[in-house]
Formats: structure tokens, sequence, C-alpha cells
């Protein structure tokens, strides 16, 4: 009791005396409010930082030094109260990063949009990174170090951590580094390394450790083979006519997913009639299998053999063509293609024989190191490389890779050789293979220190947690897939007093250096020899450094051959049932677990929300009596994990998918006890691709919250929406539509539409919306950055599972075909801003009404909440809010919300606005200017996001406008436009590239239909 | 003259009328009968029972009311696609159940058929009861419950009308209109009743009462003179309410563009079901009140079989509109039209459909055979299937058109949840309430009307004539002054 101070308050003896007892007990009932209970001198510690930092951030918009921080006398040019400010900055996730412009008002980072001028985005983002902020405002995150001492948790301060680590590491430094080990996860930032190599100066004999749970360490260990050094492939599909993906989700889960899904769109829409092809085999139905022009399920570990089958399909083509360079006729040498039977390998072999320079084949992280070395050995005889494929230096050169290096580690731990271990960032006790036993681990070492941005598995288990600032909160560096160097600069200071991995490594150094100082002197160096405060000034503009700073091409022509089995390929498979580890692009391994955003966000194929479950191929489900909302137990290597079913069409039998990230402890509120973990199933040997498992069906039942099938469709609605999806979603063979270019307009026959009304009067604008169904990879970005841009509110899993969701932009996806090998489409859709809106006919109040420049706007303060709207909404995109769905507890969530959108309350309807407050802030600044608005200027959130630019909006009024031409293509139809809504929305159908002839992708009979607005017939 | 049994008014021979009363009651006695129950110091144990558990039943609908104000409207099961759930349900199904009662006394008083005097009160005080339940819904159901004031087209500080073009704004002005008129005509008609008990009462407090309800009549000629053009002008203006409340009411569907709501035939298929589930309902209530209170020679089986017949005639007009709807389905070639019909025989809701056409179409056609219109049990049973499949009518069209609607991505399943499951049971005991306390305070048969169909004032001289002929001489000899004229003008 002696450390109670004098105007402490306490709520019981127990507490005032704070034994381990006490401490123990809150931990077990309360374990989210131990931080808090620990100390009223967190809380009150916390608030002050929270007006501190407001203040900081209002008074500066940035974060500056802080002696600067006082009332502006005069305000400074470009700072307008109210008036949003937007910075460039990088996101790093596992080790490449996406550049980004990050909107703040005033002093507060709101939203994030992609950078244009950053390769790695164009513009884009993923749903990941327009999540980040709220990540940055969780409330979950860790405030305040912590030390773990013999089970009890203490709180303590930064001072007392530096003065700890001044000792400790000096010691160290002394005895040579021995017994020092730094745990880092991935991270493309030369600040870091830079700082890696002076730990390693400094501590000699320390270990330094890089680790991901999701790893594509197999193509680097793959492309080393053929290259001779650390190589990293990185794809330009632009250019690229013929693509044969071997179990490689372009579009999902690789890092440079927003370039590929750019590059991609190029070549899809049919224009001057022709069309890039895409080829997928893949076990698990990813977005690229969606995309594809013709995919094959089929197992992953049967995905080698078909590869070294494609390489000699190849050569043999190739025989008395002299396509191929001998490089892979070389390696080949011997191997022999035992099977006849695989046509589509046949048909990508001609194709790829018919496109070189334009061709491409690559696979996927599940894949061995051989099928990747193999691929480039394609790749080069094609002489695709410097065309659709650069492969370039890795910039980690020395490392091991991940897999190799945690093992590696652990053994030095078993042994004793290591007494401090830095955790920078990462969550081993969580993700590493579970046959390494590393929670334990941890626990054995003497000193843990971990770096976090929340307490989670790993931080328990360390001896000091120390809260890390989130990347909008701290300088830094990073680089994209391709190497593309960019800034992360700080937009608010760190909102719990949180420190950057950058500045822990100074502190280990025994250095009290900022993480601004830190970034400088890496870019100094790259700036020799010219001006660098110009240089840098220009950086934190851009966002990028001055001409970008690609990594550098291997030297192709010295390839020599792989040093790997490639004939084994063959033989690769051992049969059984085989578990894929396949991230969902929502949580990634588990760090976003606790964002409510990217939990509700529907997962791109399945449509399941809040959960992960492993996804059954229907005839396995059948085999083993399954349904979806079952349980299914998964037994690999002595542990079992059971997890709900969900029957998934078109994956390869054989083959269950499962997502990881899932089942955390320790996520924080949000993601707790979501999902199943599937860590114990992965292994040192097996992380991605679980060979032999033993799967059978377990007790009980789960359901999953799906935004879509909430029930299982019976036969009736199954046949009901297979006659309709030919009208819904319109798409046709580039065969088919070269004869018939207007194929779009005449699906749907139906009597010619009267008007009853007069017609609106625009005299100003008009605003309408495309978007590009042949350009959509369903990836849901726009989900969440429109989330992110209005307020939009998470609802939990309860209840979406009770058909409650609110997005205001959802991805529809739909099968064709057969169960086992379907064809899925993509199809997002938003509030059409119908000319004739059934629902503001409805409304009894008028809360929904046509505005001057036909917006069907929603007056949320004059909504009664009747929902009729939403009845007589063809396209149900209306969104009731059941409960008060928007109620954050701590100030801090608040500091999430746009203040320019309006948060609605309970009983109110709303729906998609086609961001009316960027329509607004731009005319308002174009008014100011005296000025027209240029085409492109306004770019409602959903198209801001989109990587694959298939959003476009503007004003039809204005003929030249992109929206106005592609309303006029022969492509664009109005979704239910027989209904004489007359959408302001209008998709452009899609177009596939089969190659199978005149095949109609969509099916419908053409060509007798009407077409939706010229069918008046007088 | 042959000797007939108690209650042989269900006659054979068309050529034959029977009595509306039953032999040897006169008119003392059917004042007598009426006026008793309300005077005696205690009612029969069963309706303080009956009350006791309405009023319980009523008190949860208040709780689940307040629940749901507090909570929001998320308490319900509704959902993205099925916006209106048991509310709407309830609504439609509980303002259908009054329509029976304002065909009773204003359309079969136009028609003049005189047997509708027994039932009348009884049927008009359940409509204004229903209409009360009916009128909770609505309120409750919108989502801001507290600006409900909008709705109406008064000046408010916005400065803003209503939307015209919305039927929701039709219905509210349908159903208020609705509403006062059926009160007024229950009210009115009352009024020479309230009197007689008025005059009958025991002590002070009921005599001021009943004093002050009667509106001073004294039965004058002068009264019945405009009490009878009063009465006359409310049931013409009553007739196009029966009409028009449930027409305007299935605009709220018709008018959307939902397949399944978009039909032309919807009104009179609607107004037909109303009627049908009205009598339904007014069966379910007379036969235990006949029974309990002994009014078996006031409110004969003549009666009862007539509303079986209506609802032999209503019923087989609701299964000829399913019918159409299907037929015109298939006939537009509006594949979304199709698909909502097939779904509802057997989509996911096939199970409340099966309910529907079981209770609605096949149940009432037991009633083809006279032992079944006049067996109580029978009629009793059917009564409350009739109800309960008119009430899954409502289910069936508001939920299978909304649960699968244009885009299959939108799809979902609606399962009400216990919250809607009690307040439909709440609303049960606000109608049951207040019936009850009609029942026991205010006179449940028309006594100056049944009076007046008694075949002493018919005949002009005591009971000799029971099964006269009288019917076919109706226009010559009977208009209506003469109808009304026995009570007030005989001494």
């Amino acid at each position: 009791m002696s450390s109670l101070k004098g105007n402490d308050f306490w709520r019981s003896l127990e507490e005032l005396e704070d034994t381990p007892a006490f401490r123990e007990m809150l931990r077990d009932r309360f374990p989210h409010f131990v931080a808090l209970a620990n100390g009223p001198a967190s809380r009150r510690g916390f608030l002050k930082l929270m007006g501190a930092s407001l203040a900081f951030g209002g008074l500066v918009g940035c974060r500056r030094p802080q002696e600067r921080i006082v009332p502006h006398a005069s305000r400074p040019d470009g700072r307008d109260p109210g008036v949003p400010v937007q910075y460039a900055t990088s996101m790093d996730v596992g080790g490449a990063a996406i550049g980004l412009l990050v909107t703040s008002f005033d002093g507060r980072p709101v939203k994030v949009e992609g950078n244009p001028g950053h390769p790695a985005s164009a513009g884009g983002t993923n749903a990941v990174a327009q999540a980040s902020v709220l990540e940055l405002y969780d409330p979950d995150r860790s405030q305040a170090v912590v030390r773990n001492e013999r089970g009890t948790r203490m709180v303590q301060d930064w001072a007392a951590f530096d003065g700890f680590a001044k000792s400790h590491f000096e010691g160290l430094r002394t005895a040579g580094g021995e017994g020092l080990a730094v745990l880092a996860e991935a991270s493309s930032s030369p600040s870091r390394k830079a700082l890696q190599h002076r730990v390693a100066e400094a501590f000699p004999g320390s270990r330094w450790i890089e680790y991901e749970s999701l790893s594509r360490d197999s193509e680097r260990a793959g492309l080393r083979s053929v290259f001779g050094t650390p190589t990293r492939a990185a794809l330009d599909l632009s250019r690229a006519q013929v693509v044969v993906s071997l179990d490689a989700d372009l579009f999902g889960d690789h890092p440079d997913q927003v370039r590929h899904a750019r590059d991609f769109a190029a070549h899809r829409t049919g224009e001057g009639g022709e069309m890039s092809r895409l080829y997928c085999v893949e076990s698990a139905f990813s977005l690229t299998g969606a995309m594809a022009d013709k995919r094959v399920p089929m197992r992953s570990g049967a995905i080698p053999a078909a590869a070294l089958g494609l390489a000699a399909r190849l050569l043999r083509a190739d025989a008395g063509r002299g396509t191929l360079a001998p490089i892979l006729a070389t390696q080949l040498a011997g191997t022999a293609v035992t099977d006849g039977d695989r046509g589509p390998l046949d048909r990508m072999a001609e194709d790829l024989l018919a496109h070189p320079h334009d061709a491409l084949v690559v696979a996927g992280p599940r894949q061995p190191a051989a099928v990747h070395a193999l691929c480039a050995l394609i790749n080069l005889a094609l002489g695709n490389e410097g065309h659709t494929v650069r492969h370039v230096v890795d910039p980690d050169g020395e490392r091991v890779s991940h897999g190799a290096a945690i093992a590696e580690l652990a053994g030095a731990i078993g042994e004793g050789q290591v007494s401090t271990l830095v955790v920078l960032g990462g969550n081993p006790a969580y993700d590493a293979p579970a046959d390494l036993g590393f929670g334990a681990l941890l626990e054995a070492v003497e000193t843990t220190i971990h770096l976090g941005l929340y307490e989670n598995e790993t931080a328990g288990k360390c001896g000091w947690h120390l809260p890390r600032a989130h990347y909008l909160e701290s300088w830094g560096d990073a680089r994209g897939w391709g190497g593309t160097r960019g800034v992360v600069q700080p937009l608010i200071a760190p909102l719990y007093g949180g420190r950057s991995d950058l500045e822990l490594l100074a502190t280990l150094l025994g250095e009290s250096t900022g993480g601004q100082e830190i970034v400088r002197e890496t870019l100094r160096a790259d700036f020799a020899g010219v001006d660098f405060e110009s240089h840098w000034r220009r950086t934190l503009h851009d966002g990028v450094v001055p001409h970008g700073g690609e990594f550098p091409p291997v030297d192709s022509a010295g390839a020599g051959g792989t040093g790997l089995d490639l004939a084994s390929l063959a033989g690769a498979d051992g049969g059984g049932t085989e578990v894929v580890v396949v991230p969902d692009g929502k949580v990634h391994d588990g760090r976003f677990a606790n964002l409510g955003w990217l939990q509700e966000l529907p997962g791109a194929m399945t449509k399941i929300t809040w959960d992960n479950a492993a996804l059954v191929p229907p005839a396995d489900a059948e085999a083993l009596g399954l349904t979806t909302n079952d349980r299914i137990a998964l037994t690999a290597a002595g542990a079992t994990v059971e997890l709900p079913v969900y029957v998934m069409p078109g994956q390869a039998p054989g083959t269950i998918a499962v997502a990881p990230g899932y089942g955390r402890g320790s996520a924080g509120h949000v993601g707790d006890g979501v999902g199943v973990d599937v860590g114990p199933l992965r292994t040192t040997g097996a992380m991605d691709v679980i060979p032999g498992v033993a799967a059978a069906a377990a007790a009980g039942t789960h359901d999953l919250a799906c935004t879509q099938d909430h029930y299982p469709i019976d036969p009736i609605g199954e046949s009901g929406m297979e006659r309709r999806l030919d009208e819904i979603y319109r798409s046709a063979d580039i065969e088919h539509y070269r004869h018939h270019p207007d194929f779009a307009q005449h699906v749907v026959h139906h009597p010619p539409l009267e008007q009853m009304f007069k017609d609106h009067e625009y005299d100003g604008h008009r605003w309408a919306m495309s978007v590009d169904l042949g350009k959509c990879v369903g990836c849901g970005t726009c989900v969440v950055a429109c989330q992110a841009e209005n307020n939009v509110p998470v609802v939990g899993r309860q209840e979406v599972e009770n058909g409650r969701e609110m997005h205001w932009i959802r991805v529809d996806r739909y099968f064709r075909g057969e169960p086992d090998a379907p064809r899925a489409v993509m199809m997002p859709v938003t509030c059409h801003q119908c000319e004739n809106a059934p629902c503001e006919q409805v409304c009894p109040v008028a809360a929904t009404v046509h505005d001057r420049e036909g917006l069907n706007v929603m007056v949320y303060n004059r909504c009664v909440g009747t929902r009729y709207c939403a009845n007589n909404c063809p396209y149900k995109v209306r969104r009731f809010n059941f409960f008060k769905f928007q109620d954050p507890d701590s100030d801090v969530e608040k500091m999430v919300f746009n203040p320019d959108v309006t948060v609605r309350s309970r009983g109110v309807m709303e729906k998609c606005s086609f961001c009316v407050q960027r329509i607004n802030r731009v005319k308002i600044e174009a008014g100011n200017d005296g000025r027209l608005i240029e085409d492109g200027e306004i770019v409602p959130a959903c198209a801001q996001a989109c990587p694959a630019g298939a959003v476009v909006f503007g004003d039809l009024n204005d003929p030249e406008s992109e929206v106005a031409r592609l309303h006029a293509q022969d492509r664009s139809y109005a979704l239910l436009g027989e209904m004489n809504n007359r959408p302001r929305l209008r998709y452009l159908a899609r177009l596939t590239n089969s190659g199978e002839g005149g095949g109609h992708g969509g099916g419908p009979g053409g060509g007798h239909g009407e077409p939706e607005e010229g069918g008046h017939h007088g | 003259m042959v000797s007939v049994p108690v209650d042989n008014t269900p006659v054979e021979d068309p050529t034959q009328r029977p009595s509306m009363v039953l032999e040897g009651v006169g008119y003392a006695e059917v004042t007598d009968r009426v006026c008793r129950i309300i005077e005696r110091p205690k009612p029969p144990i069963g309706w303080y029972i009956a009350f006791a558990i309405s009023l319980c039943l009523l008190a949860l609908f208040g709780v689940m009311i307040g629940y749901l104000l507090l909570a929001g409207t998320g308490v319900w099961g509704i959902n993205n696609p099925v916006g209106w759930g048991f509310a709407i349900v309830n609504l439609v199904f509980w303002i259908g159940i009054g329509h029976a009662g304002t065909l009773i006394s204003a359309i079969l008083f136009l028609f003049r058929q005189r047997w509708r005097t027994g039932v009348n009160r009884a049927a008009e005080a359940m409509t204004i009861f229903a209409v009360a339940c009916a009128g909770v819904f609505p309120a409750i159901h919108v989502g801001r419950i507290w600006l409900l004031h909008w709705f109406f087209p008064v000046p408010f500080q916005q400065n803003m009308w209503p939307n015209f073009r919305s039927p929701l704004l039709w219905d509210l002005i349908a159903i208020s209109t609705y509403g006062t008129v059926s009160l007024m005509f229950w009210y009115m008609g009352m009024v020479p009743d309230l009197a007689t008990l008025r005059d009958r009462a025991k002590n002070k407090l009921w005599f001021y009462v009943y004093g002050l309800l009667s509106l001073g009549w004294r039965g004058s000629n002068r009264h019945w003179l405009r009490f009878e053009r009063a009465y006359l002008l409310l049931a013409a203006l009553a007739t196009p309410l029966v009409l028009s409340v449930h027409s305007v009411v299935s605009f709220d569907f018709a008018v959307s563009q939902l397949p399944g709501w978009h039909t032309t035939i919807f009104p009179p298929y609607f107004v037909a079901g109303a009627v049908f589930g009205g009598f339904a309902m007014v069966t379910l209530l007379l036969v235990p009140c006949r029974e309990f209170f002994g009014l078996k020679e006031l409110i004969t089986l003549r009666h009862l079989e007539n509303m079986a017949k209506i609802m032999l005639a209503t019923g087989s007009i609701v299964g000829f509109a399913y019918a159409t709807e299907f037929f015109i389905a298939w006939y537009s070639g509006n594949p979304y039209e199709g698909f909502a019909f097939i779904n509802r025989m057997f989509g996911p809701y096939a199970w409340a459909y099966w309910i529907m056409i079981s209770c609605n179409l096949l149940a009432p056609q037991i009633f083809w055979w006279k032992r079944a219109r006049t067996h109580i049990w029978t009629l009793w049973i059917v009564a409350i299937l009739v109800n309960v499949g008119m009430w899954f009518e409502r289910y069936v069209i508001i939920v299978t058109s909304l649960s699968r609607d244009f885009l299959p991505s939108s799809w979902d399943y609606y399962m009400p949840t216990w919250v809607d499951m009690l307040t439909l049971l709440g609303s049960f005991g606000l109608f049951f309430t207040l019936f009850l306390l009609f029942v026991r305070y205010l006179p449940m048969v028309a006594m100056a009307e049944v009076k007046s169909v008694m075949p002493q004032s018919v005949e002009g001289h005591e009971g000799h004539k029971p099964f006269g002929d009288y019917w076919g001489d109706v226009p010559e000899q009977h208009d209506e002054d003469d109808a009304w004229a026995p009570v007030g003008r005989k001494p």
C-alpha cells in the first residue's frame, strides 16, 4: 500500500493491496480491463495523452517538433479549419509496401487513399489499407509499457524501460552481443535494414531472425536457384496477353495485388476486339480463378506435376518452331511427359507459344520452390523477361527463409543460447509453426521484449511489452514489391505513446534518435550529391523518392539452370486430403483481427463474415456427409482442429482450404474468439499445404454469418436464380462480342417503356456512375473504403446473421455452371440513383427525394423509418439502422468518423449517396476558384479505392466525360432496366476470352430483345 | 301448425322464412335478456377468467412495445430484404377483421338483410376494437416513433407536406377515416339502447354514465326520425369504406414494384379476404357469447348459418383470387412474377402457403353441407381456422415476396423473434380486453333493432305467423320508417 498517492481512489481493499491474487482475478474476469484497472495512473495518463494529441493534431495537422506547439497568431497558408489535407505515406504489410495518401481533418487522419504516384498503388488500395485508420483509433491497442514478471502484469512507463534497456544492452554489448536475438517481422524499410546492420556491428554475437507466417519464400528459393541470387518477380500484367497462374492468387493475396488488378484490367474491355487470356490452375477458388477465362480446379499437391506437364508440352509443341530459348530444354532434358490427357494444359502451351514475350507463367506461394524455378525457366524461354515479368534483386539477400530462421531460433532457445529476445512486431506465439512450441520457448528466455500494436499472445509471454506506434503515427520508409521507395510519415502524434521499430532499435543501440532523423539519415546516403532538403521535401510531398528507386534487375542473361530436382515434381502429390492455408485478404496472418471493418467484410468468394471456415469441395462434403454450417475435424501431425464447414463450389476435390489469422486469444474486444485458429495444423515443413490430413465430420453445427445466401437455397430458388442470372450479370465471350457488339442491350425482352411522370430537368450536373464488370476482381476494397468514408457502422456477427449488414456497396458473387467446376462472377452493387426512383415514390414523409443533379438523396433528419423505400428498391441497397449501431464507447473511437458525413442514429434508413460530400467539396472549391469542375475531379470513395479502376464517376451533362463515354458504350446496360427505373449507375458487361470459339459467356438468347432505352415503339 | 324444435331457424324449405328471434320471446324479454347481462351485479366467473387473461396479454403488449421503443426495431425479426414482418401482417390482419362489422352494419342494412340485427352490434364493436389493434402496428413499426406526427398533413416547423404519392399516406387517411366512421356508426346505433339502460339503471352512477352516453334520448318520434335518417346516412357513408379501406391497404403492396405485390387484383382480393376473415372473427366471438350470456334466442342458428354461407362465398372468392394470381403470373410472362408465385408454393415458405390454402380455401368448403353450417363446434373451429388462414395469407404475401425479390444476392429468410410473437399475442389481449369490457358494460345485441324484426312487429300483431311469408312483401310494406317503428311507436 506504500505506493498509494494522496488522491488515488480505490474500490476495494484487494485492489488497494494489489495482490497477485487480485490481479489474477482481474485477468480472469475482465481480461480487457486489466490495462485500465492496473493503475488509475494509466487511465489518467491516457486521457492526458489523448487531450494532448488532439491538441497537437488540431493545431498543426501533422506531427511537428514539439516546441513549436503554440496557437497560431496568424493562420498559415493552406491550413483551414475543416478543410482536409492529404499527406503521402506508405503502409508495409509483410515486407511490401503500398503508397498511400491519407486525408487528415484538423490533424485527425480519417481516410486512406491510394497514392497515384506510387506504382504499387497507382491510386488504388486494398481493404487492409482502407481499414488501417480504424486500427489507428482502436482503443484495444496497447497503451502502456507493460512488465510481466512472475505472472504479474505491471504497467510501467517508457522511462522505466529506457532505464532497463540502457543497462541491459550496455551489458550485452560488452559481452559482444552473445545471447541477443532479434525476431523481426518482415519489413521493407531501408532504415530498418541500416539499423539491422548497426545492431549486428554493435552486437556481433547476436542473431537477427525475420519471420512471417505467410511467407513467399518458396518463390524466393526457386528464383534463387535459377538466378543464383535472391530474386523477386515483379509482374507487369498490362503487357501480358496470355497468363497462366499456377495456384497464384494475383489479385487476392499477392503483395502487389493492387497493381496486378489495375494492370490486368487494361486488356479486359475488348476495345479494339482484343483481349488478354487468363488461365488459372488452382486448388482453392480465388479471385484470380474468378477472373480467369479458363479455370482448372486442381489439388495444390498435383499442380507441380501439371507445371512440369506444361513445360514438357511447351517443348513438344515448340519442336520445329524454335520459339523457346534453349534454357528450358536444357533443364528438362530427359524429363518425359507421362500423361497425355490434360486437355487444358495443351491449350495453355499452345497459347503461350503463340505469344512469346507477352505471355506469363506464375506460381503461387503454396507451390514448392521447384515450381517457381520452372516458371522462371518458362518465362525466360518465352522471352517474357523484361516484358511481362521483371526478375529483380531481392533486397534481403542475406537472410535465410522464414521457416528455417524461426526453426533455427527455436533450436537456439532450446539450447539456451538466447538470453535476450527482442520481438519487433509480429506474433510468433500465435503464428509460429506449431511443432516449435514457440509460446513455451518464449517463456524460457531470460529477457524478452515485445514491441507491438496490441498486447497479443506474444506480449503476454514476454517480460516487457512496449506499445508500438502505428504507421500513421510514426516516421519510417518502405519499399513496394517492385522496389519503389516511399516514406512513412506520421499524421498524428502517437495516441498511446508508442514507439516505432526504428526508434526501439535506436534505443537498443543506446541512442535516442527520433524516427524522422533515422529516416533522413538513411536517405541522406541516397540523395548524395543533390540538395538534400529540397529532395526530402519533395519526397514527403510525393510519398516516393524522386526517380522511384526500383530494385535493379538480376542478370537474367547469366541465369543458369536450377539446381532443384524438376523431374521429381511429377510425383509430388502424395494423395489423400490436403489442407491449404489461404489468407482471406481480411485479417492477413491475424494481425488485423481486431478491425471490425475487416471482420465484417464478406469473404470475397464465400461472403462469410466474422469467421473462418473449412472450405470443402462439394464432392468431399458429400462423401463426408457434411453440408455448410456443419463442423469438420481436421487432423494432421497429431493436432486436430474443428471448423465450421462451407461447401465451396469449384474447389479442387481433395483440397480443404482454411484461412489463417482467426481464433485469436488476445486480439482485442473485436477479434477475440472470432473463428478458429488453424495454427496447430501448420508445422515447419508444411505451413501452407498440409498433406495427408484426416478429415471427419465433427459433432454440432455452427451458423456462419454470410451476407449472401444467408440460408441454404432450395431447388426452386436455385432454378429461379439460374434463370435470371443471365439478365442480371451480362457477359459474353469476345468471339460473340465481335459479332454482336450490342449483345448486352438485347438480353431482356420487354415492352416499350413509357414515362408516366414529367422528366426531371438538369441544367447543371447529371451525376452518374459506370461499373465495369470486366475489370472488377471482386476484392471488396470498395466496401471498406465506403465504410471508412461514410461512417458506415459495423453491426457485428449476430446482426449479419440476422441479415442486417449495413454496407452501402456490396459485391455480389454468383456461381454459374456445375458445382464441381463453376464460373464465379462478381458484381458490385450500390445505389443506382434511379431517375424514376421507386424509393422516392413510396416514402410517406418525403425523406428520400431527387436533387437537381439527379442524385437520389436521403434526408436522415426527415426519415421516420417505415422501411417502405427499402422494400420497394429492386436492388436492395438501402440499409436500415435496426439498432443504434454507431455507439462508440470512447472518444478515441469517434475520431475515425468522417466529419463531413452525418453519423446516423437508430431507426433511420441510409444508403449510398455517390459520396455527395465529395461532390459538394469539389463544387465549393470550384465555385470559390470560379472554374468549372473537371471530369475526374470528383471521385467517390469506391471509385477512388478500386484497384482495377472499374468504377467511374462523372457528369453525364458533360458529353466529353469518361462516364458519358462509358454509358454510351455498347457493353453498357442497366441492371433491371426493364423496370423503367432508369438507373444512373450502369454496368459494362463482362467479356471473357475463353478461346473456345463463339461460346456465349452469358448464354442468353441474344438479338431479339428490346434495348432498354431505345425501346419506344412510337 | 306443426310443433317446432327449440331452434329450428335454419329451415330447408325456401318458401319459408324462419323467425329472426325464437318463438316465445317478447319485446320485454328481449330487453330483459340483453340488459340483464349488464345489470347483474357480478358477471359469470368465466368473464373474470377471460378478462384476467386478456388483461395479462394486454400488459404483455405494453411491455413488448416498451421494449421495442427502448431497444429499437431490431428486436423484431425483420432484416434487409424483409423490411416488413409481423407488424404489417398484423396490421392487415386486424384491419381485415374489422371489415365484417362494417359490412354487417352498413351493407347488410342497405340491402335489408334483417338477420343482421342480431349480430350487428357485436360485429361493429369488433370492428372498432380490431381497428384499434390495427392502428397500433403502423405506429410502432416505424423506426422513429417519436416523429410519427410527420405523417400528418399539418404544418410543422419543417414546413413540409408529407408525400402524397406514398400509399402509406393514403393508408393512414383511409384507416383513420374508417376508424372514425365506424366509431360514429357504432355509437350512434347504440344511443336508443343506452337510453334503455339508463332508464333501467339501479344506481346513480350508472344512471349518470348511461345518461351521459345516451345524449338525452327520449324515444320521441322526432328522435326516431332523425336517428333513422342519420343512421341511413352513416350506413351509406360506411358502405364505400368497406371497399375503400382494404383497397387502399392493398395499395401499400400493389403500388410497389415488388414481384408478388405488384398486382392489380389486390383491391378486390383484399376486400373479399377481409370480409371472409371478419365473418370468421364474428362467428368466433358470437358462438361463445350466445352460449355464455343466454342469447341463443336472439342470436339464432340462422344467424350463424348465414355467416357460414358468407364465409363459404368469400372464401371461394379468395380461392379464386389465388388461382387468378397464378394464372396472371404465368400469363404475364414476367419471370420475376412467375418465380414469386412458384416460390410461394414450393419455396422455403411453402409451409405458410399451404397453411393458408388449407385454412382459407379448403376448410370453409365444409359449409356446403348444412349440417356443418348448423353445427356449433364445426362453425367455431372453421372460424378459427379461417382466422389463422387469413393471418397466414398476409404473411405469405408480405414475407415471401420480400424475402426473394429481384437480385438473388439479397435473398434472406425471415423468422420472427419472440418479441414478434408476443406482440401479436399481446394485440389479442388488447382486442379481447376491449371486447370483454364491451360485453360487460354495453348492450351486446341491438335491442331496438331486434325488436323491429320480431314476428310481432313485422306482422303487426302477436306472433300468429312465426314462419310467415312476409319476406316477399318487404319492398311494399317495410320502408325504413316501418322497420324502425315498433320500439318507439308502440306504447
